[in-house]
């Protein structure tokens, strides 16, 4: 198993990474999903074989794992296996079930208030492993808008019901029977309306890593999930999550990524009846929040907001903002640059 | 349907069969040609021997190349596999996919065919694996009054404990363990040095049956224990340990069929202990198609009882091949039937009178060519499945194709069943590939006749491979080995 996001170093000089963010409105996957597929399947294939096939579940260990934790995504699971070409791989690829380990770092915090939720994330993670692609989908009677990972899977996003959820890596190297969390969270946002839904969802379904897993509703509930393959899951009225679970246990992960400093932070800042949307917001804009280590993978990738109640979902980056809305959803294509001195876009 | 009587109803029975039928195994090898008697019958393989020209074998596109631990391994493995589960649901009807046959199955495949609505035409894997155990055959032998080599089972700690209560079997002895391949678990023992050699195996089991060595020739001969009694085929030779074909000692690799295999009395007291002995596996709740091992004693005549195989074997495409099952129906098709919800009174004494007969026994031989030399390399060409003719100078050449054995007409013609193909990694023990031929390939003192070693020269010709040390290959075979890079990388 390898962990570790630092096991590939970049030479000096050849710092500056480029990512492609697409926004892609697709009411019903077709085409423009297939599309997607065709681009990124080639590196995720070689990704999925890394520890040899051998290692990954075969087809019907996938199919019957969806069919008894989320019977409800059969039917669009069958209709991406299709458009991906009907195969053995991509279809087990794409249940998400039992993949290779893999981790992610990223902060997130809600701030609730009577009038709005505001969920907020830094992603922090190798520019060139994200998909950057933002989709916004209509497959199971409820729209859905999301930073989409391993092609359908979730790393945060929100659905017209009123509800977010973000994603973040919950620093522990166990490694169990279970699913990739972002499949979790494309669960969540298909299929649930409120906080206490998802808490129930996320006490049950099994992980195959230890994820901290934040979400928050339009009428302004809040819970932090920490799950792991290896005990029960850890549901409280928690508003801020980066990525330990309780104590520490992975101590390097822990410094390289600066969890402890970014988690008080965020404590701070929620706890302060002073911080308003905008202060949140901004202070995930600079350190220690924000982060540059790009060399080692641990760079911020993207801020995200999320308004459930309003609909509206925004995307940042150093002098630059998506807004994006289910009323309001532009295809647009961004390229931000990552590097040593700082990160630019356009 | 109303009850069937004749042989005339069991073959309009199976030509008329809309219920998809299915053999999953690695090849298609063992029941070569059913499909021409059983409507809606498909191979699903692993191995496709014949390059996409068959129809009614289906193999998955896409496959990885795996280190299988066994024939149930492949066939889990296909179970699993998505284009196959896609395959098998298209042509259901309902929550009835059909009926599955196999060479080799075990639990998880049970539980995986339930799932998928398939029946398995097999008494259940927990019964099959007690059956194959080479101790309780011998308890089932003596009880049918099917008598084994002189032997003694034991549990046995030390060479000191083999010679005390193998004592009356004499110094020349071979052990056998419960269960285990052709060649790889019998053990050749007459020394201390011997017993060494394998005493790591010996003492890990419970149990093993130890036998007296005898002069003796191996045998093969099918049958299928039915509700109606046991129908039995003919007895065959067998091909054991020749260099040329396998490098496992004492390994099966092939089989003759001919009407005189034997003298007459062998081949009664064969056929009649193969009758009681499927008698007695009903008892044991056991049915449908098994084969017999009997180890004759050339010294005195007499027929012994050997090994028990509770399935379809390498020698099943003879026996369903021969002039008797195109007279009558093959061999399979009884087990089929017996599986089959129809209601059937055959008269079995009359159909066994009938295959016992010697007119009923045409020739046919069979070798399995392993890869015999210790080096690994990749094959950048193999022969075609198909029919190949053999020149008068022992050259052969490709004919033409074919997918069944009868299309090789006389004994200048073969058909070969190609399964390394291209791109496949030749090993020691890897199977090239399967030469059916009419006629005989041993002489009369079980060794090669020049026509079988010329096919074997000939086949063996037209392989080529590529070293490993290669730097292309290297790569290749290490990819395969360890797959690509080991982080998400997009």
């Amino acid at each position: 198993m390898n962990v570790s996001p630092s096991s590939r170093e970049v030479p000096p000089g050849e710092m500056d990474k480029m990512l492609d963010f697409r926004t892609v409105h697709e009411a019903t996957a077709g085409p423009r999903w297939q599309a997607l597929f065709a681009h990124h399947w080639p590196a995720y294939e070689q990704w999925y074989l890394s520890e040899g096939e051998r290692e990954r579940p075969g087809y019907l260990a996938c199919y019957n794992a969806l069919r008894r934790h989320m019977p409800e995504l059969l039917d669009t699971y069958r209709a991406l296996c299709d458009l991906a070409g009907g195969g053995d791989l991509a279809a087990r690829f794409l249940s998400l079930y039992q993949p290779p380990p893999y981790i992610t770092g990223c902060s997130q915090a809600v701030l609730a208030s009577p009038d709005s939720t505001v969920l907020a994330r830094n992603y922090d993670y190798p520019p060139e492993l994200c998909e950057g692609t933002i989709l916004y989908t209509h497959w199971n009677a409820r729209r859905v808008i999301a930073m989409t990972d391993c092609l359908w899977g979730v790393l945060d996003g929100m659905n017209d019901a009123g509800l977010a959820v973000s994603l973040a890596f919950g620093g522990r190297k166990s490694v169990g029977q279970g699913f990739g969390a972002p499949i979790i969270l494309r669960y969540l946002l298909e299929f649930c309306d409120s906080v206490p839904e998802a808490a129930e969802v996320l006490a049950r379904i099994p992980t195959h890593m230890a994820y901290n897993i934040t979400v928050a509703d339009s009428a302004g509930r809040y819970v932090t999930a920490m799950i792991g393959p290896d005990r029960r899951a850890s549901i409280r009225r928690v508003p801020v999550a980066t990525n330990h679970q309780k104590k520490i246990e992975w101590y390097a992960h822990a410094l390289a990524s600066e969890t402890l400093i970014r988690e008080r932070q965020l404590s701070i800042l929620v706890d302060d009846e002073a911080t308003t949307e905008e202060r949140l917001i901004a202070a995930f804009a600079s350190p220690p929040l924000f982060r540059h280590d790009y060399r080692r993978g641990l760079g911020t990738v993207y801020t995200a907001v999320y308004r459930p109640a309003a609909g509206r979902a925004q995307f940042h980056w150093p002098g630059l903002t998506l807004d994006l809305g289910f009323d309001h959803f532009p295809e647009e294509r961004i390229t931000v640059r990552y590097g040593v001195r700082g990160l630019h876009s356009g | 349907m109303s009850q069937i009587t004749t042989i005339a109803d069991v073959r309009r029975h199976f030509l008329n069969n809309k219920e998809p039928i299915y053999f999953i195994s690695a090849t298609n090898f063992n029941l070569l040609g059913i499909g021409d008697w059983v409507g809606n019958f498909r191979h699903i393989n692993y191995i496709d021997c014949f390059e996409g020209q068959q129809r009614n074998v289906f193999v998955p596109k896409e496959k990885f190349p795996r280190d299988f631990e066994s024939i149930e391994d492949i066939n889990n493995y296909l179970l699993e596999h998505k284009e196959v589960i896609d395959f098998i649901q298209s042509r259901a009807q309902g929550e009835n996919a059909g009926v599955a046959a196999f060479l080799m199955f075990d639990e998880h495949t049970e539980e995986v065919c339930q799932q998928l609505g398939l029946q398995v035409a097999f008494p259940p894997a927990a019964l099959r694996s007690r059956m194959d155990n080479k101790i309780e055959t011998v308890r089932i032998g003596n009880k049918a009054g099917v008598p084994s080599v002189p032997n003694v089972l034991a549990k046995v700690g030390s060479y000191q404990e083999l010679c005390e209560v193998s004592r009356e079997l004499g110094d020349d002895l071979v052990v056998q363990t419960a269960f285990g391949d052709s060649g790889h678990t019998t053990f050749f023992i007459s020394s201390e040095d011997d017993y060494y050699k394998h005493a790591e195996e010996i003492e890990a089991e419970a149990e093993v049956k130890i036998m007296k060595r005898i002069n003796c020739r191996g045998s093969a001969i099918e049958a299928c224990a039915t509700r109606c009694g046991t129908v039995v085929g003919p007895l065959m030779t067998e091909l054991v340990g020749f260099k040329t074909l396998t490098p496992y000692k004492g390994g099966w690799c092939g089989n003759e069929m001919f009407a005189g295999a034997f003298d007459q009395s062998i081949r009664d007291k064969a056929r009649e202990y193969t009758f009681q002995f499927g008698e007695a596996l009903r008892e044991e709740g056991y049915r449908g198609y098994f084969e017999l091992d009997f180890l004759i004693d050339m010294d005195n005549g007499e027929v012994y009882l050997g090994e028990l195989n509770p399935r379809v074997t390498g020698a099943s495409s003879l026996t369903n091949v021969a002039a008797f099952a195109h007279s009558d129906i093959p061999l399979f098709l009884f087990h089929l039937l017996e599986f089959s919800d129809v209601d059937f009174d055959l008269d079995i004494n009359e159909i066994n009178e009938r295959w016992a007969h010697p007119e009923s026994v045409d020739s046919w031989s069979q070798l399995v060519i392993k890869h015999t030399d210790e080096s690994v390399d990749l094959l950048t060409q193999a022969p075609r499945t198909g029919v190949w003719k053999m020149a008068a100078d022992g050259s052969i050449g490709y004919h033409h194709y074919n997918y069944h054995p009868h299309a090789a007409e006389d004994e200048s013609e073969g058909f070969f069943l190609r399964i390394s193909g291209a791109g496949d990694f030749r090993y020691e023990g890897a199977d090239l590939g399967i030469l059916i031929t009419r006629g005989r390939l041993m002489d009369d003192d079980f060794q090669l006749n020049a026509r079988a070693k010329a096919w074997i020269d000939g086949i063996r010709g037209q392989y080529a491979g590529q070293s490993l040390q290669d730097p292309v290959v290297e790569e290749v075979a290490v990819s395969h080995a360890v797959g690509g890079g080991n982080f998400k990388i997009l």
